[in-house]
Protein backbone atom coordinates (compact mmCIF):
# COMPACT_ATOMS: atom_id res chain seq x y z
CA UNK A 1 0.00 0.00 0.00
CA UNK A 2 2.78 2.40 0.98
CA UNK A 3 4.82 1.51 -2.12
CA UNK A 4 1.79 2.01 -4.36
CA UNK A 5 1.09 5.44 -2.88
CA UNK A 6 4.75 6.45 -3.10
CA UNK A 7 4.78 5.42 -6.77
CA UNK A 8 1.67 7.48 -7.45
CA UNK A 9 3.22 10.53 -5.75
CA UNK A 10 6.40 10.21 -7.80
CA UNK A 11 4.44 9.90 -11.04
CA UNK A 12 2.33 12.95 -10.18
CA UNK A 13 5.42 14.98 -9.30
CA UNK A 14 7.05 14.10 -12.64
CA UNK A 15 3.91 15.13 -14.49
CA UNK A 16 3.65 18.40 -12.55
CA UNK A 17 7.31 19.29 -13.10
CA UNK A 18 7.05 18.51 -16.82
CA UNK A 19 3.83 20.51 -17.15
CA UNK A 20 5.27 23.26 -15.00
CA UNK A 21 8.32 23.64 -17.17
CA UNK A 22 6.20 23.93 -20.30
CA UNK A 23 3.90 26.33 -18.49
CA UNK A 24 6.84 28.42 -17.32
CA UNK A 25 8.02 29.16 -20.81
CA UNK A 26 4.57 30.14 -22.08
CA UNK A 27 3.67 32.18 -19.01
CA UNK A 28 6.64 34.55 -19.23
CA UNK A 29 5.18 35.65 -22.56
CA UNK A 30 1.68 35.77 -21.11
CA UNK A 31 2.79 38.28 -18.47
CA UNK A 32 3.76 40.82 -21.10
CA UNK A 33 0.73 40.05 -23.22
CA UNK A 34 -1.60 40.70 -20.28
CA UNK A 35 0.10 44.04 -19.71
CA UNK A 36 -0.31 44.96 -23.40
CA UNK A 37 -4.03 44.15 -23.19
CA UNK A 38 -4.42 46.38 -20.12
CA UNK A 39 -2.53 49.19 -21.86
CA UNK A 40 -4.90 49.08 -24.82
CA UNK A 41 -7.94 48.90 -22.53
CA UNK A 42 -7.23 52.33 -21.02
CA UNK A 43 -7.21 55.68 -22.80
CA UNK A 44 -5.11 57.52 -20.18
CA UNK A 45 -1.47 57.75 -21.36
CA UNK A 46 -0.12 58.04 -17.82
CA UNK A 47 -1.93 54.84 -16.85
CA UNK A 48 -0.57 53.13 -19.95
CA UNK A 49 2.96 54.09 -18.95
CA UNK A 50 2.43 52.98 -15.38
CA UNK A 51 1.13 49.57 -16.46
CA UNK A 52 4.07 49.00 -18.77
CA UNK A 53 6.68 50.30 -16.36
CA UNK A 54 5.29 48.23 -13.48
CA UNK A 55 5.34 45.05 -15.56
CA UNK A 56 8.89 45.68 -16.72
CA UNK A 57 9.98 46.38 -13.15
CA UNK A 58 8.27 43.24 -11.85
CA UNK A 59 10.03 41.15 -14.45
CA UNK A 60 13.36 42.77 -13.67
CA UNK A 61 12.90 42.11 -9.93
CA UNK A 62 11.94 38.50 -10.60
CA UNK A 63 15.05 38.06 -12.70
CA UNK A 64 17.25 39.46 -9.94
CA UNK A 65 15.75 37.04 -7.41
CA UNK A 66 16.07 34.02 -9.69
CA UNK A 67 19.58 34.98 -10.74
CA UNK A 68 20.75 34.84 -7.14
CA UNK A 69 19.39 31.33 -6.68
CA UNK A 70 21.85 28.42 -6.45
CA UNK A 71 19.56 26.39 -8.70
CA UNK A 72 20.43 28.58 -11.67
CA UNK A 73 23.37 27.56 -13.85
CA UNK A 74 26.10 29.89 -15.07
CA UNK A 75 24.74 29.68 -18.61
CA UNK A 76 21.26 30.63 -17.41
CA UNK A 77 22.66 33.57 -15.44
CA UNK A 78 24.20 34.89 -18.64
CA UNK A 79 20.86 34.46 -20.40
CA UNK A 80 19.08 36.27 -17.57
CA UNK A 81 21.57 39.14 -17.83
CA UNK A 82 20.75 39.58 -21.49
CA UNK A 83 17.03 39.60 -20.80
CA UNK A 84 17.60 42.19 -18.07
CA UNK A 85 19.45 44.41 -20.53
CA UNK A 86 16.53 44.12 -22.97
CA UNK A 87 14.06 45.04 -20.23
CA UNK A 88 16.14 47.99 -19.05
CA UNK A 89 16.31 49.36 -22.58
CA UNK A 90 12.52 49.26 -22.78
CA UNK A 91 12.18 51.05 -19.45
CA UNK A 92 14.63 53.66 -20.68
CA UNK A 93 12.75 54.18 -23.91
CA UNK A 94 9.43 54.45 -22.05
CA UNK A 95 10.85 57.16 -19.80
CA UNK A 96 13.09 58.85 -22.35
CA UNK A 97 16.30 58.06 -20.48
CA UNK A 98 19.82 56.99 -21.51
CA UNK A 99 19.77 58.58 -24.93
CA UNK A 100 16.28 57.39 -25.87
CA UNK A 101 13.54 59.70 -27.07
CA UNK A 102 10.52 59.21 -24.82
CA UNK A 103 7.80 57.07 -26.40
CA UNK A 104 5.06 59.53 -27.44
CA UNK A 105 1.65 59.06 -25.86
CA UNK A 106 0.04 58.12 -29.15
CA UNK A 107 2.54 55.29 -29.66
CA UNK A 108 2.15 53.58 -26.29
CA UNK A 109 -0.20 50.90 -27.67
CA UNK A 110 2.26 50.10 -30.44
CA UNK A 111 5.09 50.12 -27.91
CA UNK A 112 3.22 47.57 -25.78
CA UNK A 113 3.01 45.32 -28.88
CA UNK A 114 6.72 45.86 -29.41
CA UNK A 115 7.46 44.72 -25.85
CA UNK A 116 5.41 41.54 -26.36
CA UNK A 117 6.95 40.73 -29.72
CA UNK A 118 10.50 41.55 -28.73
CA UNK A 119 10.29 39.46 -25.56
CA UNK A 120 8.77 36.59 -27.55
CA UNK A 121 11.73 36.78 -29.89
CA UNK A 122 14.15 36.97 -26.99
CA UNK A 123 12.51 33.84 -25.63
CA UNK A 124 13.72 32.07 -28.76
CA UNK A 125 17.18 33.57 -29.11
CA UNK A 126 18.24 33.75 -25.47
CA UNK A 127 18.57 30.26 -24.06
CA UNK A 128 17.21 29.78 -20.56
CA UNK A 129 16.41 26.33 -19.23
CA UNK A 130 12.82 25.35 -18.51
CA UNK A 131 13.49 25.10 -14.77
CA UNK A 132 14.80 28.68 -14.64
CA UNK A 133 11.85 29.93 -16.70
CA UNK A 134 9.51 28.23 -14.23
CA UNK A 135 11.30 29.87 -11.30
CA UNK A 136 10.87 33.27 -12.98
CA UNK A 137 7.14 32.70 -13.35
CA UNK A 138 6.77 31.59 -9.75
CA UNK A 139 8.58 34.69 -8.49
CA UNK A 140 6.48 36.95 -10.73
CA UNK A 141 3.30 35.42 -9.34
CA UNK A 142 4.57 36.01 -5.81
CA UNK A 143 5.60 39.64 -6.27
CA UNK A 144 3.07 40.91 -8.85
CA UNK A 145 1.27 44.02 -7.78
CA UNK B 1 -9.37 -10.59 -11.51
CA UNK B 2 -9.72 -6.76 -11.80
CA UNK B 3 -5.91 -6.60 -11.94
CA UNK B 4 -5.86 -9.10 -14.81
CA UNK B 5 -8.52 -7.07 -16.62
CA UNK B 6 -6.49 -3.89 -16.25
CA UNK B 7 -3.37 -5.62 -17.49
CA UNK B 8 -5.22 -6.87 -20.60
CA UNK B 9 -6.59 -3.42 -21.27
CA UNK B 10 -3.13 -1.89 -20.92
CA UNK B 11 -1.64 -4.49 -23.27
CA UNK B 12 -4.39 -3.84 -25.81
CA UNK B 13 -3.75 -0.09 -25.68
CA UNK B 14 -0.02 -0.65 -26.06
CA UNK B 15 -0.48 -2.86 -29.11
CA UNK B 16 -2.96 -0.39 -30.60
CA UNK B 17 -0.60 2.57 -30.28
CA UNK B 18 2.39 0.70 -31.66
CA UNK B 19 0.71 -1.32 -34.36
CA UNK B 20 2.14 -0.97 -37.82
CA UNK B 21 -0.74 0.03 -40.00
CA UNK B 22 -0.16 -1.09 -43.58
CA UNK B 23 1.31 1.88 -45.41
CA UNK B 24 -1.22 3.81 -47.45
CA UNK B 25 -0.59 4.29 -51.11
CA UNK B 26 -1.66 7.11 -53.36
CA UNK B 27 -5.02 6.29 -54.90
CA UNK B 28 -6.13 7.86 -58.14
CA UNK B 29 -9.11 10.10 -57.49
CA UNK B 30 -12.16 7.83 -57.86
CA UNK B 31 -13.65 7.80 -61.33
CA UNK B 32 -10.75 9.85 -62.61
CA UNK B 33 -8.42 7.34 -64.27
CA UNK B 34 -7.39 9.83 -66.94
CA UNK B 35 -6.14 12.48 -64.49
CA UNK B 36 -3.45 14.84 -65.78
CA UNK B 37 -0.07 15.01 -64.03
CA UNK B 38 0.08 18.02 -61.70
CA UNK B 39 1.66 21.21 -63.02
CA UNK B 40 2.88 22.20 -59.56
CA UNK B 41 4.37 20.20 -56.71
CA UNK B 42 4.56 21.65 -53.20
CA UNK B 43 6.33 19.96 -50.32
CA UNK B 44 5.75 21.57 -46.96
CA UNK B 45 7.33 20.71 -43.60
CA UNK B 46 5.85 22.35 -40.52
CA UNK B 47 7.87 21.94 -37.35
CA UNK B 48 5.77 21.93 -34.22
CA UNK B 49 7.98 20.11 -31.72
CA UNK B 50 9.07 23.15 -29.72
CA UNK B 51 7.66 26.36 -28.25
CA UNK B 52 5.54 27.94 -30.95
CA UNK B 53 3.05 30.01 -28.98
CA UNK B 54 2.74 33.69 -29.76
CA UNK B 55 0.24 36.47 -29.13
CA UNK B 56 -1.36 38.64 -31.76
CA UNK B 57 -2.06 42.35 -31.32
CA UNK B 58 -5.52 41.58 -29.92
CA UNK B 59 -3.92 39.51 -27.16
CA UNK B 60 -5.06 36.15 -28.54
CA UNK B 61 -2.65 33.26 -28.22
CA UNK B 62 -1.82 31.24 -31.30
CA UNK B 63 0.14 28.11 -32.06
CA UNK B 64 2.32 28.99 -35.04
CA UNK B 65 2.49 25.46 -36.41
CA UNK B 66 -1.29 24.96 -36.28
CA UNK B 67 -1.83 28.30 -38.00
CA UNK B 68 0.67 27.38 -40.71
CA UNK B 69 -0.99 23.99 -41.17
CA UNK B 70 -4.40 25.61 -41.71
CA UNK B 71 -2.95 28.00 -44.30
CA UNK B 72 -1.08 25.31 -46.18
CA UNK B 73 -4.23 23.19 -46.31
CA UNK B 74 -6.01 26.16 -47.90
CA UNK B 75 -3.22 26.37 -50.50
CA UNK B 76 -3.61 22.65 -51.16
CA UNK B 77 -7.40 22.87 -51.54
CA UNK B 78 -7.33 25.86 -53.87
CA UNK B 79 -4.70 24.58 -56.27
CA UNK B 80 -6.50 22.16 -58.56
CA UNK B 81 -3.44 21.62 -60.72
CA UNK B 82 -1.04 20.75 -57.90
CA UNK B 83 0.05 17.91 -55.70
CA UNK B 84 0.79 19.01 -52.14
CA UNK B 85 2.67 17.09 -49.47
CA UNK B 86 2.27 18.39 -45.93
CA UNK B 87 4.33 17.02 -43.05
CA UNK B 88 3.40 18.28 -39.60
CA UNK B 89 6.11 17.36 -37.09
CA UNK B 90 4.42 17.32 -33.70
CA UNK B 91 5.52 17.05 -30.11
CA UNK B 92 5.60 13.44 -28.99
CA UNK B 93 2.69 12.54 -26.74
CA UNK B 94 1.91 9.42 -24.78
CA UNK B 95 -1.26 7.57 -24.07
CA UNK B 96 -1.62 6.93 -20.33
CA UNK B 97 1.87 8.43 -19.81
CA UNK B 98 3.69 5.37 -21.12
CA UNK B 99 2.51 4.43 -24.61
CA UNK B 100 3.99 6.68 -27.32
CA UNK B 101 1.75 7.99 -30.08
CA UNK B 102 2.82 8.65 -33.65
CA UNK B 103 4.20 12.17 -33.72
CA UNK B 104 4.04 13.16 -37.37
CA UNK B 105 0.99 13.73 -39.55
CA UNK B 106 1.16 13.52 -43.32
CA UNK B 107 -1.41 14.97 -45.71
CA UNK B 108 -1.38 14.36 -49.45
CA UNK B 109 -3.50 16.50 -51.74
CA UNK B 110 -3.89 16.02 -55.46
CA UNK B 111 -5.83 18.42 -57.68
CA UNK B 112 -7.25 20.12 -54.62
CA UNK B 113 -8.53 16.99 -52.91
CA UNK B 114 -7.21 15.33 -49.77
CA UNK B 115 -6.39 11.77 -50.76
CA UNK B 116 -4.44 10.65 -47.71
CA UNK B 117 -4.05 11.63 -44.08
CA UNK B 118 -1.65 9.37 -42.25
CA UNK B 119 0.24 9.41 -38.94
CA UNK B 120 3.87 8.36 -38.92
CA UNK B 121 6.83 7.99 -36.59
CA UNK B 122 9.35 10.80 -36.91
CA UNK B 123 12.30 8.95 -35.45
CA UNK B 124 12.61 6.20 -38.05
CA UNK B 125 15.64 6.03 -40.33
CA UNK B 126 19.16 7.34 -40.05
CA UNK B 127 18.68 10.74 -41.68
CA UNK B 128 16.48 13.53 -40.36
CA UNK B 129 13.92 13.46 -43.14
CA UNK B 130 13.93 9.73 -43.90
CA UNK B 131 10.30 9.23 -42.77
CA UNK B 132 9.07 12.24 -44.76
CA UNK B 133 11.01 11.34 -47.89
CA UNK B 134 9.79 7.76 -47.75
CA UNK B 135 6.20 9.04 -47.80
CA UNK B 136 7.08 11.52 -50.56
CA UNK B 137 8.54 8.77 -52.75
CA UNK B 138 5.48 6.60 -52.21
CA UNK B 139 2.97 9.25 -53.17
CA UNK B 140 4.52 11.56 -55.69
CA UNK B 141 2.94 11.66 -59.10
CA UNK B 142 5.03 10.51 -61.99
CA UNK B 143 4.71 11.73 -65.50
CA UNK B 144 5.90 14.47 -67.76
CA UNK B 145 6.25 17.35 -67.94
CA UNK B 146 8.17 18.04 -64.74
CA UNK B 147 6.06 20.13 -62.40
CA UNK B 148 7.17 23.48 -61.04
CA UNK B 149 8.53 22.57 -57.59
CA UNK B 150 8.19 24.42 -54.33
CA UNK B 151 9.45 23.64 -50.85
CA UNK B 152 8.14 25.45 -47.78
CA UNK B 153 9.56 25.12 -44.28
CA UNK B 154 8.01 26.61 -41.15
CA UNK B 155 9.80 26.50 -37.83
CA UNK B 156 12.45 27.98 -35.59
CA UNK B 157 15.87 29.04 -36.83
CA UNK B 158 17.64 26.09 -38.45
CA UNK B 159 21.06 25.85 -36.80
CA UNK B 160 24.21 26.15 -38.87
CA UNK B 161 26.09 23.87 -36.48
CA UNK B 162 25.50 21.55 -33.52
CA UNK B 163 21.70 21.49 -33.81
CA UNK B 164 21.00 19.44 -30.68
CA UNK B 165 17.69 20.10 -28.96
CA UNK B 166 15.86 21.44 -32.03
CA UNK B 167 13.15 18.89 -31.28
CA UNK B 168 11.76 19.07 -27.75
CA UNK B 169 10.82 15.38 -27.95
CA UNK B 170 14.22 14.21 -29.13
CA UNK B 171 16.91 15.98 -27.13
CA UNK B 172 19.73 13.95 -28.61
CA UNK B 173 18.75 14.39 -32.23
CA UNK B 174 20.38 17.14 -34.23
CA UNK B 175 19.08 19.26 -37.06
CA UNK B 176 21.17 21.65 -39.13
CA UNK B 177 21.04 23.33 -42.52
CA UNK B 178 23.03 20.38 -43.90
CA UNK B 179 20.20 18.03 -42.92
CA UNK B 180 17.75 20.34 -44.65
CA UNK B 181 19.86 20.38 -47.82
CA UNK B 182 20.13 16.58 -47.75
CA UNK B 183 16.36 16.32 -47.54
CA UNK B 184 15.86 18.72 -50.44
CA UNK B 185 18.27 16.75 -52.63
CA UNK B 186 15.98 13.76 -52.29
CA UNK B 187 13.08 15.76 -53.69
CA UNK B 188 14.95 16.70 -56.83
CA UNK B 189 16.51 14.45 -59.39
CA UNK B 190 20.12 14.91 -60.49
CA UNK B 191 19.24 17.32 -63.23
CA UNK B 192 16.56 19.46 -61.66
CA UNK B 193 16.34 21.89 -58.79
CA UNK B 194 13.50 23.04 -56.61
CA UNK B 195 12.26 26.17 -58.29
CA UNK B 196 11.49 28.07 -55.09
CA UNK B 197 12.38 27.33 -51.47
CA UNK B 198 10.64 29.40 -48.80
CA UNK B 199 12.19 29.31 -45.32
CA UNK B 200 9.75 30.76 -42.78
CA UNK B 201 12.27 30.80 -39.95
CA UNK B 202 14.41 33.33 -38.16
CA UNK B 203 17.95 33.94 -39.36
CA UNK B 204 17.65 31.85 -42.53
CA UNK B 205 19.37 34.41 -44.74
CA UNK B 206 22.92 33.55 -43.77
CA UNK B 207 25.83 32.84 -46.14
CA UNK B 208 26.02 29.28 -44.84
CA UNK B 209 22.33 28.50 -45.30
CA UNK B 210 22.01 30.02 -48.76
CA UNK B 211 25.20 28.28 -49.90
CA UNK B 212 23.99 24.92 -48.54
CA UNK B 213 20.80 25.17 -50.62
CA UNK B 214 22.53 26.20 -53.85
CA UNK B 215 22.85 22.66 -55.29
CA UNK B 216 19.10 22.05 -54.99
CA UNK B 217 17.31 25.40 -55.25
CA UNK B 218 16.97 28.08 -57.89
CA UNK B 219 15.44 30.79 -55.70
CA UNK B 220 15.14 31.12 -51.94
CA UNK B 221 12.93 33.46 -49.93
CA UNK B 222 14.18 33.84 -46.38
CA UNK B 223 14.44 36.21 -43.44
CA UNK B 224 18.01 37.07 -42.45
CA UNK B 225 16.80 38.64 -39.20
CA UNK B 226 14.17 37.60 -36.65
CA UNK B 227 10.86 36.54 -38.15
CA UNK B 228 7.62 36.89 -36.23
CA UNK B 229 5.88 33.57 -35.59
CA UNK B 230 2.98 34.58 -37.80
CA UNK B 231 5.44 33.59 -40.57
CA UNK B 232 5.19 34.57 -44.25
CA UNK B 233 1.65 34.92 -45.53
CA UNK B 234 0.85 32.28 -48.15
CA UNK B 235 -1.92 33.97 -50.08
CA UNK B 236 0.08 34.24 -53.36
CA UNK B 237 0.38 30.44 -53.30
CA UNK B 238 -3.39 29.93 -53.26
CA UNK B 239 -3.86 30.09 -57.02
CA UNK B 240 -0.59 29.23 -58.71
CA UNK B 241 -2.32 28.91 -62.09
CA UNK B 242 -3.06 32.65 -61.82
CA UNK B 243 -0.08 33.91 -59.82
CA UNK B 244 2.62 31.97 -61.65
CA UNK B 245 2.08 32.94 -65.22
CA UNK B 246 4.51 31.88 -67.93
CA UNK B 247 6.37 29.93 -65.20
CA UNK B 248 8.17 33.11 -64.15
CA UNK B 249 9.41 31.81 -60.82
CA UNK B 250 11.60 34.85 -60.20
CA UNK B 251 8.62 37.17 -60.66
CA UNK B 252 6.47 35.00 -58.43
CA UNK B 253 9.15 34.88 -55.73
CA UNK B 254 9.31 38.67 -55.69
CA UNK B 255 5.53 39.00 -55.61
CA UNK B 256 5.38 36.55 -52.71
CA UNK B 257 8.17 38.35 -50.82
CA UNK B 258 6.51 41.76 -51.24
CA UNK B 259 3.16 40.39 -50.09
CA UNK B 260 4.72 38.69 -47.05
CA UNK B 261 6.61 41.89 -46.19
CA UNK B 262 3.50 44.07 -46.48
CA UNK B 263 1.47 41.74 -44.24
CA UNK B 264 4.18 41.50 -41.59
CA UNK B 265 4.73 45.26 -41.41
CA UNK B 266 1.03 45.83 -40.71
CA UNK B 267 1.18 44.41 -37.18
CA UNK B 268 4.77 43.58 -36.32
CA UNK B 269 6.66 46.28 -34.42
CA UNK B 270 10.02 44.48 -34.43
CA UNK B 271 12.28 44.44 -37.50
CA UNK B 272 10.95 42.87 -40.69
CA UNK B 273 13.35 41.58 -43.33
CA UNK B 274 12.35 39.47 -46.33
CA UNK B 275 14.89 38.62 -49.03
CA UNK B 276 14.71 36.84 -52.38
CA UNK B 277 17.99 35.13 -53.28
CA UNK B 278 18.78 34.12 -56.86
CA UNK B 279 21.08 31.21 -56.03
CA UNK B 280 22.98 31.41 -59.30
CA UNK B 281 23.71 35.13 -59.02
CA UNK B 282 24.74 35.17 -55.34
CA UNK B 283 27.38 32.46 -55.74
CA UNK B 284 30.13 34.89 -56.66
CA UNK B 285 29.75 36.82 -53.40
CA UNK B 286 29.34 33.63 -51.36
CA UNK B 287 32.58 32.20 -52.74
CA UNK B 288 34.43 35.44 -51.95
CA UNK B 289 33.43 35.38 -48.24
CA UNK B 290 33.36 31.62 -47.75
CA UNK B 291 36.53 31.36 -45.67
CA UNK B 292 35.71 34.49 -43.66
CA UNK B 293 32.30 33.14 -42.67
CA UNK B 294 33.70 29.66 -41.96
CA UNK B 295 36.22 31.23 -39.61
CA UNK B 296 33.44 33.14 -37.85
CA UNK B 297 31.43 29.93 -37.41
CA UNK B 298 34.45 28.17 -35.95
CA UNK B 299 34.90 31.01 -33.45
CA UNK B 300 31.25 31.02 -32.47
CA UNK B 301 30.92 27.26 -32.21
CA UNK B 302 32.78 26.92 -28.94
CA UNK B 303 31.16 29.88 -27.22
CA UNK B 304 28.21 29.98 -24.84
CA UNK B 305 24.99 31.17 -26.54
CA UNK B 306 24.83 34.23 -24.29
CA UNK B 307 28.21 35.48 -25.53
CA UNK B 308 27.36 35.66 -29.24
CA UNK B 309 24.73 37.43 -31.25
CA UNK B 310 23.51 37.87 -34.77
CA UNK B 311 24.17 40.98 -36.82
CA UNK B 312 23.88 42.38 -40.31
CA UNK B 313 26.98 41.27 -42.29
CA UNK B 314 27.28 44.84 -43.55
CA UNK B 315 28.36 45.85 -40.03
CA UNK B 316 31.55 43.82 -40.48
CA UNK B 317 33.96 45.24 -43.07
CA UNK B 318 35.30 41.73 -43.78
CA UNK B 319 32.13 41.07 -45.76
CA UNK B 320 32.17 44.31 -47.74
CA UNK B 321 33.07 42.60 -51.01
CA UNK B 322 31.94 43.45 -54.53
CA UNK B 323 28.63 41.92 -55.42
CA UNK B 324 27.32 41.82 -51.85
CA UNK B 325 23.89 42.95 -53.02
CA UNK B 326 23.89 41.21 -56.38
CA UNK B 327 21.17 38.71 -57.18
CA UNK B 328 18.93 39.71 -54.27
CA UNK B 329 15.79 41.66 -53.55
CA UNK B 330 15.98 42.98 -49.99
CA UNK B 331 12.85 44.25 -48.26
CA UNK B 332 13.66 45.80 -44.89
CA UNK B 333 11.86 47.83 -42.28
CA UNK B 334 13.69 48.54 -39.01
CA UNK B 335 11.98 47.99 -35.66
CA UNK B 336 9.62 50.83 -34.72
CA UNK B 337 11.30 51.10 -31.30
CA UNK B 338 14.63 50.24 -29.74
CA UNK B 339 18.19 51.16 -30.64
CA UNK B 340 17.91 49.83 -34.19
CA UNK B 341 14.90 51.96 -35.16
CA UNK B 342 17.20 54.30 -37.07
CA UNK B 343 18.91 51.54 -39.08
CA UNK B 344 18.16 52.49 -42.66
CA UNK B 345 18.91 49.32 -44.55
CA UNK B 346 19.95 45.69 -44.34
CA UNK B 347 22.47 43.95 -46.56
CA UNK B 348 20.31 40.82 -46.81
CA UNK B 349 23.00 38.72 -45.17
CA UNK B 350 23.10 37.80 -41.49
CA UNK B 351 26.35 37.10 -39.68
CA UNK B 352 27.63 36.40 -36.18
CA UNK B 353 29.60 38.48 -33.74
CA UNK B 354 31.01 37.98 -30.28
CA UNK B 355 29.54 40.10 -27.50
CA UNK B 356 32.05 42.18 -25.62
Amino acid sequence: MFKRNAFRVIVMMCVLVYAGIAMGQGNVQKCFNDAACKVKATTDPSQKREILNNKLQDMSKALDIVRSSRLVSKADRAGIDRVKVAIQEKQDELAGANGYARVPDEQLNAFSDYVVQDMEQADRTIVISGVTALLIVIIIILIVR
Amino acid sequence: MPTLGLACAALALFLFSCSSIPPARRASPPGDEGWAPPRYSIVCIIHGDSGYLYHDTRGNVHSADEEALARVKTVAERNTQAEVFIFHERHRRHRLLFFPLRDGTFYYYLHGRLLTEESYWRDQGQLRFDPEMELYDRFRAEGSPEPVRFFLYFGHEIPEFDGAGYDASYKNRTFTVDDLADGLKRITSDSTKIDLVVLSTCFSGTPRTIAALAPCARYVVASPDNLHLSYFDLRPFERLDIGLREVDVSGFANTFAHHAFDRLTEDVQTAVTVVVYDEHRVQGFLRSIDSTYDHALTEVRGKAPASVERCDCAEDSAYAKPGMNEGMTVLYRPPNFGRLQYKESHSGWECWRLLK
